[in-house]
This record gives C-alpha cells, structure tokens and sequence, in this order.
C-alpha cells in the first residue's frame, strides 16, 4: 500500500469515526491518527462495536471482539485493516 | 473537539487514569429465593420474582455455573436474593472464583474466616421506626452489632420520602458504628401508603444528602452529581426510563435504538436458568426506578457524554470512583 493509499485509508476511518460516534468540532483531515480513542476521546466498547460494524462491511473483513484493544488509534486500526486484508 | 487531556489538570487525570482501566463487567445472581425477612416494599417479592424460577439445590451445578460466568467475561459477582447468606455455600462458589459482592439485611453475619474480604452491603431503610413499618423490626440494632468496624462492609441505605430531615441521625449510628453508607431512594413498588416521592421531597432529600456528605465525608460513600441524577432523573438533559436504563438484561434487550448499557450484564434467577429483565423489578415502571446502582451505571456508561466540559467529566469520575469502592475495586 503507498503512503497516498495509507493516508486515505486513515482519513477514511476518520470519516466513520465521527460520523458513526456523532464526534463535533472535528474533521476528518484535522483527526490526530495518534490520539488513543478509548482514553482520550472515551471510546467504549459499544462504540467501537458500533464503528466495527461499517469497517467490516466496508472492507471485507472480520473483527473479533477480542481484537477491540488493538484498535485503540486511528493509525492502528488502519494497520488492523491492511494486516487483515493481506491474511 | 474535547479530550480527557484537554479538560483535566494533572490530579484528575491520575484519577480518571485508575478507573479508566477497570473494565467492570458485573451480572447480578439470586442466590436464594428465601428471605428471613418480608419487606413491604422489596421487588424481589411483590413482583414474584421469587415464584419464577426453582432454586437449583445441587452445589456442584452452582460451581460449574459460576465457572462459565466468569469464562463470559464476568469480573463481579453481585449476590442478592432472598437472602443470600442462608446459603453460604452457594456465596463461597462465586467468591472462590472473581469479586463478589453480597447484598444482605444483615441479620445472618458472614463469617470473615470464610470470607475475609467479601464486600457486604447491608439493606437499611431507615430508622427503628420506618424499619419497623416496612420490614417488621429494627434490622440495624442486629446488623450493626454483626458487622460494626467491619472494613469490608457497608450499609444501603435506601431512603423514604419519612425519612427526610431525618437522615443525619441514622448516618451518626452508622458511623458510630464504623461503617460506610451509600445513599439510594426508595422505589414505592407496593404504594405503600406515605412513602411515594413527590417533587418537594425529591429537591429537600437531595439537598439533605449533599449536607450529609460534607458532614460525614469518611463516612458517605457518594457524592453530589449522584444526587442530582438519582433524585431529578434527569442526566444531561435526557430522562431516565426503559429507553436509557443500561442494566437490562443483554439476551433480553431488544431496544431500537439501542442504549448506552452494561456489557454482558444478566440477572440470573436461583435455578441458574432464568433471566429476569434488569437489576430490578420487571413490573417496575422504569421511568419512577430509583435503583442506585442503576442510576450509576447510566453515567458510567455514558462516558464521551461526559465530554463536554471539564466539570461533566470531574462529574463522571466522581461517580465511577463511587461505584469503584462499593464494589471494592479501589480502596475507600
């Protein structure tokens, strides 16, 4: 995947993440890919079920909800999704 | 967009930090579905959830249970009834096997030698003479004498709308006693004639409990934003009801759209096959339910809620921690 595929693929999850969990004052663009969802913006498991739900769909993949705590970040769940996709 | 950082200073974000990584994942157990009491007023009985299932008498079936429930991802046990400690047996599976909590009118002590850690909370409705018209005697003359500086216990006390102005008192024999209290209001589920909630009553006990807090600030287990929610119903300006309770039970819960709510949370009945509906009563009319640990798990859950200004989040914290010490997962 190249560096303009990743960045996308990160605005893409962003994009979901506010859209999904109804985030205010925040664009896609402006999203720290860093930021920990869960201790930073109090992301909860029911949220991350809720924004699991359209990343399966959206690209082919299985989520199992053991695998929650690794997606603690944007960039870390885009890495989620290339590991998956590539399996 | 706000984030934990950007709202709290050094202090509270050490607080936020040591509960943020709890993850409580409770379900509730009738242990029993006897009583040494009969309570006007209890939902366990004036509901009949007590006719709704046999109690399962075979210990070994109890152990099994206990061992899938923590294999579910269940880290509390919370042991109500009938009275639990009648069958002490049944309380030492789940004790044996993940934090357990037992909720108790206190008149059977729990042997420490057996459990010397288990959190105890002991029922209290009142003074010697709402406890005589609701339960048919004075519990805490025993109860007090049974658990008194017992550093794992802690008395419910479950407020009436007679008890306002007359709260302080009980609070004194509780503390003289050396115990803890954590405050919740009375639920009129058999409208008993003089103890349902009126707006009045509601703004004079709240103000009541705050007052007790800052006088008894070892002793009370609380705190106000607690107050607030439990007695408007209200939590940033939405109203509690069967539409926002988190503590239904998850099999049962077909909710659209789907609350903010307990993960993996059931209320199992004594034959350990029978789900109830919620923490509480199923004939309860949710939107009049006073249940404290209810009215509590609403805001734990509702975290990014709390989100919106540095006060909201303290608010949560407060409350988390409250919720974290009844249940023993941090210290008092």
């Amino acid at each position: 995947m190249s560096a303009k595929d990743k960045e996308a693929l990160i605005v893409r999850i962003a994009e979901i993440i506010i859209f999904e969990l109804k985030l205010e004052d925040i664009t896609p663009e402006s999203f720290d890919p860093d930021l920990d969802l869960i201790d930073e913006l109090g992301v909860d498991s029911m949220d991350l079920a809720t924004v699991v739900l359209v990343l399966q769909d959206e690209y082919g993949i299985a989520i199992d909800e053991d695998d929650y705590p690794k997606l603690s970040s944007i960039r870390l769940i885009a890495e989620y999704i290339k590991q998956k996709q590539a399996a | 967009m706000n984030t934990v950082s950007s709202l709290l200073d050094d202090s509270w974000r050490e607080r936020y930090r040591r509960i943020s990584s709890l993850n409580i994942r409770s379900s509730i157990y009738d242990v029993t579905n006897q009583c040494n009491l009969r309570c006007r007023g209890c939902f366990f009985y004036s509901s009949k959830e007590h006719e709704a299932a046999s109690e399962e008498m075979d210990l070994q079936k109890w152990h099994e249970f206990v061992g899938r429930e923590k294999e579910r991802g269940v880290n509390l046990a919370i042991l109500i009834g009938g009275e639990p400690t009648l069958y002490l047996d049944r309380v030492a599976a789940f004790y044996q096997t993940m934090p357990t909590y037992c909720a108790t009118n206190g008149q059977i002590k729990v042997p420490r030698d057996r459990f010397p850690d288990m959190m105890v909370g002991i029922s209290l409705w009142g003074d010697e003479e709402d406890e005589k018209v609701l339960r048919g005697k004075n519990t805490f003359a025993v109860s007090s004498k049974n658990y008194e500086g017992d550093p794992y216990t802690y008395y419910l006390y479950t407020i009436t709308p007679k008890q306002v102005g007359r709260i302080g008192e009980v609070i004194r024999k509780i503390d003289d006693a050396g115990l803890k209290v954590h405050l919740q209001l009375l639920t009129n589920d058999e409208q008993v004639d003089g103890y349902s909630w009126t707006e009045e009553k509601m703004r004079d006990v709240r103000a009541e409990m705050d007052e007790m807090l800052e006088y008894y600030p070892k002793t009370v287990i609380s705190c106000k934003y607690y107050h607030e929610i439990i007695t408007t119903g209200k939590m940033m300006g939405r109203s509690f009801g069967w539409n926002e309770c988190p503590s239904v039970t998850e099999s049962m819960d077909k909710r659209n759209p789907r609350p903010k709510r307990l993960i993996r949370f059931i209320r199992w009945a004594s034959d350990l096959k029978t789900q109830h509906r919620c923490c509480t009563s199923a004939t309860r009319d949710c939107a009049t339910c006073k249940d404290g640990a209810a009215h509590m798990s609403w805001v734990m859950v509702n975290k990014r809620e709390h989100l919106k200004s540095a006060k909201d989040l303290q608010n949560w914290i407060e409350v988390y921690e409250m919720f974290a010490k009844l249940y023993q997962f941090i210290p008092w």
